[in-house]
C-alpha cells in the first residue's frame, strides 16, 4: 500500500480570474477513486500519484474579493501550497497576485510552494500580461509558473503535477508507522492569528 | 389390659411421690426457714437451697403427674392407650425435670450448702436425726447431719431412676415384639438408662470439684469457685506441663481453663481456646486470643486424655448447654470449631489493651465482623481479619474536648486504612478521598462544613496526610483560588493564584511563599512581568504592559506613604501589544503537565484493574454509598455499616466485566459506555465523577478566569484519552478472565479516533458548562463586536443585505420574497435562506463538536439547495460566491457566543479532520465570524456608502 499524504492547498486571486474553475477543471477532468466531499467548488480533494507516494490535495478556494483580504490569513494557515491565479487578460490581477506573494512570504507558513497559474490562455489575443513578464516574476520569487487554461483544459495537470514535485518528499524515519500518513500543519499548532 | 409392670409403676411413683412430700417438708423446708444470713456465701448458699427447692417442687408435679397418668390407664385399660403415660409420651420433659434437679442439687453439694445451712441450725438438726434416719436406708448413726442431708436429697432420687430403668426394661419384654408402643418403650428405657449416667457423672465431677475446692489454697479458691463451676480434669492426676507459662497445676473446669502458678491464676475461657490440630508426639496446642500454649505430658496417653478432654469441653461449652448423657457424647473424635462468635477484653500491653472485642474469631485472632471498643471511647466496627481491621470499617474517635468525635468510614488493609475512605473531623471538615497506611494519600477532598468557623476546601493530591503534588485550594475568606504544586501541607512549587476580584497571577512558590519572578495580570488586563508578593505589592524588577500598548520598565516598590514608588523607563512609543499576549494570555500552560495533573484519580484505579479487579477491593475504590452519618454519631453504642453493600447492588465487577465483553461493537459500545458513565457505581462512572468534580473545583466560581482556558481545555482531552485508556483496561482483565487473548494495541490513530468519535461526545457534557463559560469569558470581548454587527445587519431587510454583503444578483432567492413588482426594496425580513439559517441555528443545540461541525455542513448543504432552487439548476458555489451569502446566514442566524463555540469546536476537534472538509467549514464561518465583527460591517449606515477600498 502507498503512503497518502494529505496536503493542503489554497487557491488565491482576484474574483473573476478562474480559480475555482481550474480546481473544478483538474477535480472532475479525471476519475477520482476516492469519494471525497465537497462543499460546492469551495472545497474539493483529489488524490494523484507522485512518485511511490500518493499525494491528496485538499484544496481550499478563497474569495478573492478585496475587502474579504483580510480574512484570507485563516485559509492559508497550513497550507503545504499556494495556487495564485492571475488572468493573463487583466494586468490587475497580475499587480494583485504580486500582493498576495508578497503577503505569504511575510505571513505564510514556511516553505510554502507557491505555484504561479496565468489563467485564461485560450484568449492569448487579448492578453496583458506577457509570459516573460511572469516567468521572470516567478524565477525571482522560487515559485512555479504556467499559463493554463481551464476551459480548454491546458496545463491543469501539469500545474498540480509541478506542486507534487515540489512538495519535499517524506523523512524516511518520520512514517514508521502505518497506512496513511499525515504531514500537514507543520506550521499549524498555536499560531492562530487574531484579528 | 395392663401389665404387672405397670401397675409396679403405679405403686412405685405413688412412694416416690410420698417420699418428695416428706423430703419437703422434713427437710427442705426447715433449711431454708433459717434466719437470713449476714454473709455473702451464706446468702449465695440460701439462693442455691431456694433453687433446689424449687427443682423438687417440680419434680414432684412431674411425678404427681406421671401418677395421675398412671392411675387413668390402670382405670380404663381399655379406652387409655399404653402410650399416654406421661413417662412415654413426654419422657423429655421428665428427664429435663430430673437434670435440672441434679444440677441444682450438684451446685448446692459443691459449695458445702447443706453442711453450712446444717451449722447454722445444728441445735433443730440435731433433734432431726431421727427423722432424717427414717428418710434413709443403711445410714450409720455416726455420719454427720451434714453428711445425711446431702444423703437424703439424692438417694431417693437415684433409686428412683434405677427402678424406672428397672420396670421399663420388664415392661419391653412383656408387650411382645410387634406391640405398636414397644419401640417407644425401648427408647424410653434407653432415655433412662442415659439419666442413669449423666447422674452419675454429674455427682462424679460435683464430688471432685468439691474436693478441689477444699485442696486448694484460699485465694485461688476465692478466684475461682463459682457453684456452677465442675471440673473435668486435674494435672494432678493426669500430669501436664505447660509452656512457655510454667504453670503448676492445671485445672480444666466445664467453663475455663485455668493454669496455677504460684499466686497467680490464669483464667482462659474456653469460648475462646483453639486446640491446634497439629499432631506432635506427646504434645498439643492450644490457641487463645493473647497466648499459645503447649501441652506436654509424660506420655501419649496422657497427651489423648487432655487434649480430648479439652475438645470436649470447648465443644460443650460452644453448644451452650451440657453434653448429655456424658461429657463429649456425640462429638467425633474431631477438633474444635475454628469460628465462633464472642466478647473479649485485651489484657496485654499494646494497641488493643483494655479494648473488648465482640465478634467473629477464627483460630485465636478477630476474623469476620465485629466490633471493637477501647475503654478510652474509641470504637471500630467492621470486618476483621487475622486480628487487624481489613474491610470496610468505622471508627468513631472522641476528641479530647466536647462531646466530638472523628469518624472514619473507610477500607482498611491490615490494621490501617487504606483505600477511598470519609473521615469527618469532629464538625469542622470533611476528608473524601484516598489512604494508605492510615494516612491520608493519593488524591482526596478536604472540605471544612458549613458550620466550621474557617471555611476552605482542598482539592488534590496527598502525601503521607500531607498535602504535596498538584491540588487545587480554595479560601472564600480571602476570596482566593491556589491551583498549583503542593509539598509538604504547603505550597511549593509553580502556582496560579485567581481572585475573586479577577487579578490573577502566576509564580512559584516555597514554603508557601512567593519566590523569584512572576506574572501579574490584573482585571484590566494590565500585565506585570517582575517579582510582587503574595498581597500583591510590586516589589523589585519588573515590567507592567498596558492594554494600550505603553510599556514602564524599572524597580518597583512601597511608597513611603503607601501606594506604589518606582523608578523606570516609561515606553510610550511601543505598539499595542498583540490582544493574544495580555487579554489571551494562559496561566499555567506546560507547567502542570496534563498527563500527569490528576494522576492520582487514575492511580488507585489501574492498580485494581493490574490486580485483575478484584471484588473485594471493588469497594475500596469506588468508595461506598453510606447514608447520613448523623445517626452513627448519636449512638456510638452501635455502629451499624448501613451502607449499600456492593454484592447487593447491580454492579457486581462480574457483571461488568462481562458487559463490556458483551458489547463491543461500535453501537452497542456507545450504550454501553453512556451507560457506564453515568453510573457512580461503575468504575468509569466513578472515576467521571471524580473528575468533574475537580474540574468544578478548578474551574467554576473563582476559576471562571479566562486566562485558565487553556488548562481546561487540555485537561478535558486529556480526561478523554484517559477514560478510553481505562475502558480498554477493564475490557483486557475481562477478556483474560475469560482466558481469551488481550485486543491488540491500537495505533495512536485508532486511539485518537475512539478517544473523539466515542468518548469525548459521551463526556464532554458533564464538563461542557464550566468549559464554555471559559471560551465564553475568553472570546467576550470580540464576541461583543459581533453581536453590535449582528445587532446592525438585523436593521436590514433581506434584499438590502444581500445588497450590502455583494451577493450576486442572480444568486437572490427572489422566489422566496413576496415582492410586488416595483418594490425592489421590501421590508421582508428573515425570508432568504430561511432553510439554513435555521439549520445553523442547531448548533447550541449539542456540545458535541462533531454534531456540531454536521450542522455547519448541513448548513452549506442548504445554502447550495436554496441556490440551486433559483437557478433551477445544479450551481456548485465557488468561494467567490459561498462567502457573501454565509456571512448573510451567520448574520441571520444570530447565534450568541459564536466566537466561543468556534474556539471550542476547534480546540476539541478531531486533529484527523485538520486540513479537511469540517476544518475548511469552519473555517469558513470563523472568517464570517470575524468580518461580522468588521468596523464597517457594525457602523456604516447604508449600502451605498459601502467603500470598496477596504484596507488590507
Amino acid at each position: 500500500m502507498m503512503a497518502i499524504r494529505e496536503l493542503k492547498v489554497c487557491l488565491l486571486g482576484d474574483t473573476g480570474v478562474g480559480k475555482s474553475s481550474i480546481v473544478c477543471r483538474f477535480v472532475q477532468d479525471h476519475f477520482d477513486h476516492n469519494i471525497s466531499p465537497t462543499i460546492g467548488a469551495s472545497f474539493m480533494t483529489k488524490t494523484v500519484a507522485c512518485g511511490n507516494e500518493l499525494h491528496k490535495f485538499l484544496i481550499w478556494d478563497t474569495a478573492g474579493q478585496e475587502r474579504f483580504h483580510s480574512l484570507a490569513p485563516m485559509y492559508y494557515r497550513g497550507s503545504a501550497a499556494a495556487v495564485i491565479v492571475y488572468d493573463i487578460t487583466k494586468q490587475d490581477s497580475f499587480y494583485t497576485l504580486k500582493k498576495w506573494v508578497k503577503e505569504l512570504k511575510e505571513h505564510g507558513p514556511e516553505n510554502i510552494v507557491m505555484a504561479i497559474a496565468g489563467n485564461k490562455c485560450d484568449l492569448s489575443d487579448i492578453r496583458e500580461v506577457p509570459l516573460k513578464d511572469a516567468k521572470e516574476y516567478a524565477e525571482s520569487i522560487g515559485a512555479i509558473v504556467v499559463e493554463t487554461s481551464a476551459k480548454n483544459a491546458i496545463n491543469i495537470e501539469e500545474l498540480f503535477q509541478g506542486i507534487s514535485r515540489q512538495i519535499p518528499p517524506l523523512d524516511p524515519h518520520e512514517n514508521g508507522n502505518n497506512g496513511g500518513i499525515k504531514v500537514l500543519n507543520s506550521s499549524m499548532p498555536g499560531t492562530r492569528p487574531c484579528c | 389390659m395392663c401389665s404387672p409392670e405397670e401397675a409396679a409403676l403405679l405403686r412405685l411413683e405413688e412412694v416416690f411421690s410420698a417420699t418428695l412430700a416428706r423430703t419437703n417438708s422434713l427437710v427442705l423446708q426447715p433449711l431454708l426457714t433459717a434466719a437470713e444470713p449476714s454473709d455473702p456465701q451464706g446468702r449465695e448458699c440460701l439462693r442455691l437451697l431456694q433453687q433446689l427447692h424449687w427443682s423438687s417442687q417440680q419434680l414432684w408435679e412431674v411425678t404427681e403427674e406421671s401418677l395421675h397418668s398412671l392411675q387413668e390407664r390402670l382405670c380404663h385399660p381399655d379406652s387409655v392407650r399404653l402410650e399416654s403415660l406421661l413417662l412415654l409420651r413426654g419422657a423429655d420433659r421428665v428427664l429435663q425435670v430430673y437434670m435440672e434437679y441434679i444440677e441444682s442439687y450438684t451446685s448446692c453439694m459443691v459449695v458445702q450448702a447443706f453442711q453450712k445451712a446444717a451449722k447454722r441450725r445444728s441445735g433443730y438438726w440435731r433433734v432431726q436425726r431421727k427423722v432424717l434416719r427414717q428418710l434413709l436406708w443403711g445410714m450409720s448413726s455416726e455420719g454427720s447431719v451434714g453428711t445425711a442431708l446431702v444423703e437424703v436429697l439424692c438417694q431417693p432420687l437415684t433409686y428412683h431412676v434405677q427402678q424406672y430403668v428397672f420396670l421399663l426394661l420388664s415392661l419391653s419384654d412383656t408387650i411382645g415384639e410387634h406391640h405398636p408402643t414397644r419401640e417407644l418403650v425401648v427408647h424410653t428405657t434407653t432415655l433412662f438408662g442415659d439419666l442413669q449416667s449423666f447422674m452419675r457423672q454429674a455427682l462424679d465431677q460435683a464430688v471432685a470439684t468439691q474436693a478441689l475446692w477444699h485442696t486448694l489454697s484460699s485465694r485461688p479458691r476465692d478466684v475461682l469457685c463459682i457453684p456452677a463451676r465442675r471440673l473435668l480434669q486435674d494435672s494432678q492426676d493426669v500430669p501436664v506441663t505447660v509452656t512457655p507459662l510454667r504453670a503448676e497445676r492445671v485445672l480444666l473446669f466445664d467453663d475455663a481453663l485455668v493454669l496455677l502458678q504460684g499466686h497467680n491464676v490464669h483464667t482462659f475461657d474456653l469460648k475462646l481456646v483453639w486446640v491446634d490440630p497439629r499432631q506432635d508426639g506427646c504434645t498439643f496446642h492450644l490457641l487463645t486470643p493473647e497466648e499459645e500454649f503447649s501441652f506436654c505430658s509424660k506420655d501419649p496417653q496422657g497427651k489423648v486424655v487432655w487434649q480430648r478432654k479439652v475438645t470436649e469441653a470447648v465443644c460443650q461449652v460452644l453448644r451452650g448447654k451440657k453434653d448429655f448423657p456424658v461429657l463429649g457424647a456425640g462429638l467425633e473424635p474431631s477438633e474444635t470449631p475454628t469460628c465462633r462468635c464472642a466478647a473479649y477484653t485485651f489484657r496485654a500491653e499494646g494497641r488493643l489493651c483494655q479494648a473488648t472485642y465482640e465478634g467473629q474469631w477464627c483460630r485465636g485472632r478477630p476474623h469476620g465482623k465485629g466490633a471493637l471498643k477501647w475503654p478510652d471511647g474509641r470504637n471500630h466496627v467492621g470486618n476483621f481479619c487475622q486480628g487487624l481491621e481489613h474491610g470496610f470499617g468505622i471508627r468513631l474517635v472522641p476528641r479530647a474536648s466536647e462531646d466530638k468525635f472523628d469518624c472514619y468510614k473507610c477500607h482498611w488493609w491490615e490494621g490501617s486504612m487504606s483505600g477511598y475512605g470519609i473521615c469527618e473531623n469532629g464538625t469542622d471538615e470533611v476528608y473524601k478521598g484516598y489512604f494508605q497506611a492510615g494516612l491520608r494519600h493519593g488524591f482526596g477532598v478536604l472540605e471544612s462544613t458549613p458550620q466550621a468557623p474557617q471555611p476552605c476546601k482542598y482539592t488534590g493530591h496527598w502525601e503521607r496526610g500531607q498535602r504535596s503534588g498538584y491540588g487545587i485550594e480554595e479560601d472564600s475568606d480571602r476570596g482566593e483560588r491556589y491551583i498549583g504544586m503542593w509539598q509538604a501541607d504547603q505550597r511549593h512549587g509553580p502556582g496560579v493564584m485567581v481572585t475573586q476580584a479577577g487579578v490573577c497571577y502566576q509564580g512559584t512558590f516555597q514554603a508557601d511563599k512567593m519566590v523569584g519572578p512572576g506574572i501579574l495580570l490584573s482585571e484590566d488586563d494590565s500585565l506585570y512581568e517582575g517579582t510582587f508578593t503574595r498581597d500583591l505589592t510590586l516589589v523589585g524588577k519588573g515590567k507592567v504592559t498596558f492594554p494600550i500598548g505603553f510599556t514602564l520598565e524599572g524597580s518597583f516598590g512601597s511608597g513611603a506613604g503607601g501606594g506604589l514608588h518606582t523608578q523606570g523607563v516609561l515606553d510610550t512609543a511601543a505598539l499595542p501589544p498583540d490582544p493574544s499576549s495580555t487579554r489571551k494570555r494562559q496561566l499555567g500552560l506546560g507547567v502542570f503537565p496534563v498527563e500527569s495533573r490528576w494522576q492520582g484519580i487514575y492511580g488507585p484505579f489501574w492498580a485494581f484493574v493490574h490486580a485483575g479487579c478484584p471484588g473485594e477491593l471493588q469497594e475500596a475504590l469506588l468508595g461506598f454509598h453510606v447514608q447520613s452519618s448523623r445517626a452513627l454519631r448519636k449512638s456510638q453504642e452501635y455502629l451499624c455499616c448501613e451502607r449499600t453493600h456492593p454484592e447487593d447492588s447491580a454492579c457486581r465487577m462480574e457483571d461488568i466485566l462481562e458487559e463490556l465483553l458483551q458489547h463491543r461493537e461500535r453501537e452497542a459500545l456507545q450504550q454501553c459506555l453512556r451507560k457506564a458513565l453515568s453510573n457512580p457505581l461503575h468504575p468509569l462512572g466513578k472515576l467521571l465523577r471524580t473528575l468533574m468534580l475537580t474540574f468544578q473545583a478548578t474551574y467554576a466560581g473563582v476559576g471562571a478566569n479566562k486566562h485558565l482556558q487553556g488548562l481546561a481545555q487540555e485537561e478535558v482531552k486529556q480526561h478523554a484519552r484517559e477514560l478510553w485508556a481505562a475502558y480498554r483496561g477493564l475490557l483486557r482483565v475481562a477478556l483474560q478472565r475469560k482466558g481469551q487473548a488481550p485486543e491488540e494495541d491500537e495505533d495512536a490513530e485508532t486511539r485518537d479516533l475512539q478517544v473523539h468519535g466515542l468518548v469525548l461526545p459521551l463526556m464532554l457534557p458533564s464538563f461542557y458548562s464550566e468549559l464554555f463559560t471559559l471560551y465564553l469569558l475568553l472570546h467576550e470581548r470580540e464576541d461583543g463586536l459581533y453581536s453590535q454587527g449582528i445587532a446592525h445587519l438585523s436593521l436590514f431587510p433581506d434584499t438590502k443585505l444581500l445588497e450590502f454583503l455583494d451577493v450576486q444578483k442572480h444568486l437572490w432567492p427572489l422566489k422566496d420574497l413576496k415582492l410586488t413588482t416595483n418594490q425592489r426594496c421590501s421590508l421582508v425580513r428573515d425570508n432568504c435562506f430561511l432553510s439554513a439559517t435555521e439549520c445553523l441555528q442547531r448548533i447550541i443545540t449539542t456540545v458535541d463538536p462533531r454534531e456540531k461541525l454536521e450542522v455547519l455542513e448541513r448548513t452549506y448543504g442548504e445554502i447550495e439547495a436554496t441556490v440551486s432552487r433559483v437557478l433551477g439548476q445544479e450551481h456548485k458555489l465557488p468561494m467567490d460566491d459561498l462567502l457573501p451569502l454565509l456571512i448573510y446566514v451567520v448574520s441571520r442566524a444570530r447565534i450568541q457566543h459564536l466566537g466561543a463555540e468556534i474556539h471550542l469546536i476547534r480546540d476539541l476537534m478531531d486533529p484527523i479532520h485538520t486540513g479537511g472538509l469540517y476544518d475548511f467549514l469552519l473555517t469558513a464561518l470563523e472568517s464570517c465570524y470575524e468580518h461580522i465583527q468588521k468596523e464597517d460591517m457594525r457602523l456604516h449606515r447604508l449600502p451605498s456608502r459601502w467603500n470598496s477600498r477596504a484596507p488590507w
